[in-house]
């Protein structure tokens, strides 16, 4: 039987997206337009890893105007460890879904994911 | 397109209350991000995901699977029986089955989630719950399809009263089965799981052979030679497997599930392995075959069957046997009397037989020490 891997690529995707600025905080909407992942894609994975304490999130502290205040997330320490062993061993396959969709992040995520 | 937006939106912020507390704020942080997306189909698309995450999350944390899943399926088999011509009995006694089944099917589980709580973890009992329930649905949409056909008794000959009347035993009939099924499904569940498993297993299986070899199943029917010289003693092995099945179910259970449990308790659990694979075998073939009827009521071998095997056992048949003329034997095998009121009778016997063998066999086994159960402990049940 094969081994099921660890992650699937589209949270490879996100794990390399956050993983390229791991001290920064990100919001949904810039890791969605940077990975090319679909908001439906996106927040499930999201919330597994939050539930997993791989990723931390929290709301903007102060009320900016013309526009609501954004839920922001970054890699918890133990999220960044399992984020870099997981894209140090997934297959190149694994890591396309955000270069090939389009992202515009995508060649930063290959660079980064490759060893 | 900004109007589809905002009914996106709108529904959005509406179904978030469908979400555990935990998730809401995830929906909220979706919504909040939204106003980022460029307008247009990428900001209805960003809303969408959302929705389907919002689904996701309700039906997979809340339960809600099963209950959407039920809704659906009830829905469709109401759509199917709901036609026919307004006037005739047995369409408003198939309009009144499907919409009574359903609700009932629907309250029953949280009557018994109160005494017995909810659907236990496993995945047996909920693939059991949700197929027992499938299994009844078949079983209104195909009696309501043998039901439809013109000019079948009772419906349609023997007036309103006795029609009815076979109704309410009918839905009776159902409410003990779903109540089956729930309980034993159940969290707090008198029958321990793996009683529950040898007993649908065995009932399942038993169905699928009484289908196969009955004269109202599969048209396995042979004439002459050898082959109708195998088929009977099929038949008569058939008989003998229906009449230990239960019984050997039964001993299973009193043998093999939970050791620990006291005798009573282990010839109960043999009792309730007996009533599972009864009920199940009469579910089982009464779905099959109604089916079959429903599905084939001008077929010519059937008829011969149902005239030869059913009908000598079902008076009311007999009372209709003088109707003839061109569709004259559809009223004949297709009929209520024939086939709804047939099953009726297996629907009713199969569980009551199922547990009488199971109980007779543990206590013969008990006396000569198959059971599992030693002699004192049989004299302290006994006692």
């Amino acid at each position: 039987m094969a081994h099921r891997p660890e992650f699937s690529a589209q949270t490879l995707a996100v794990l390399a997206e956050l993983c390229a600025t791991p001290s920064q905080w990100r919001h949904g909407y810039g890791i969605a337009r940077d990975t090319g992942l679909k908001s439906g894609t996106l927040y499930p994975v999201l919330i597994r890893l939050a539930d997993r304490g791989l990723v931390e999130a929290r709301w903007e502290d102060e009320q900016p105007a013309g526009r609501p205040r954004r839920h922001l997330y970054r890699l918890t320490a133990e999220g960044l460890a399992a984020a870099e062993g997981a894209l140090a061993r997934a297959p190149s396959s694994a890591r396309a879904p955000a270069t090939v969709r389009g992202g515009q992040n995508g060649r930063r995520v290959a660079a980064r994911v490759t060893p | 397109m900004n109007w589809l937006t905002r009914v996106a939106g709108a529904l959005l912020r509406c179904s978030a209350g469908l979400l555990p507390p935990d998730r809401r704020g995830w929906m909220r942080a979706l919504r909040a991000e939204a106003d980022e997306v460029p307008a247009g189909w990428r900001r209805l698309a960003w809303l969408l995901g959302g929705l389907r995450l919002t689904v996701w999350e309700a039906t997979r944390r809340r339960g809600l699977g099963y209950p959407l899943l039920f809704a659906g399926v009830a829905a469709g088999t109401a759509w199917s029986a709901w036609s026919g011509p307004p006037g005739d009995s047995a369409v408003a006694i198939n309009r009144s089955d499907v919409v009574t089944i359903a609700a009932l099917l629907a309250v029953l589980p949280w009557a018994i989630r109160r005494v017995r709580g909810p659907v236990a973890g496993s995945r047996p009992a909920r693939l059991l719950r949700a197929g027992g329930y499938a299994a009844l649905l078949a079983l209104v949409l195909v009696k309501a399809a043998v039901e439809r056909v013109a000019q079948a008794p009772p419906n349609n000959f023997e007036g309103p009263v006795r029609a009815w009347t076979g109704e309410v035993v009918f839905l009776g009939m159902m409410v003990g089965y779903a109540a089956l099924i729930l309980v034993c499904t159940a969290r707090r569940s008198p029958a321990a799981p793996g009683t529950v498993a040898i007993g649908a297993t065995a009932g399942a299986a038993l169905g699928i052979v009484a289908y196969v070899l009955g004269p109202l199943g599969f048209p396995l029917r042979f004439t002459g030679g050898w082959p109708a010289g195998v088929y009977d003693a099929a038949m008569v092995l058939g008989a003998l497997l229906a009449l230990s099945v239960p019984a050997l179910a039964g001993l299973a259970a009193t043998r093999w599930v939970d050791r620990s449990r006291p005798a009573v308790s282990r010839m109960r659990q043999g009792a309730l392995a007996g009533l599972w694979t009864g009920a199940a075998a009469a579910l089982v073939v009464a779905v099959l075959s109604t089916a079959t009827i429903a599905l084939l009521p001008y077929e010519t071998g059937l008829r011969q069957w149902a005239s030869s095997h059913i009908g000598q056992w079902t008076p009311a048949v007999s009372q209709w046997t003088p109707i003839y003329g061109p569709r004259s034997y559809l009223g004949y095998v297709a009929g209520n009397s024939a086939f709804a009121a047939g099953y009726l009778l297996v629907l009713l016997l199969g569980p009551l037989f199922g547990a009488a063998l199971s109980v007779w066999s543990g206590w013969v086994a008990g006396h000569v020490g198959l059971s599992g159960i030693r002699p004192r402990m049989l004299k302290r049940v006994q006692g």
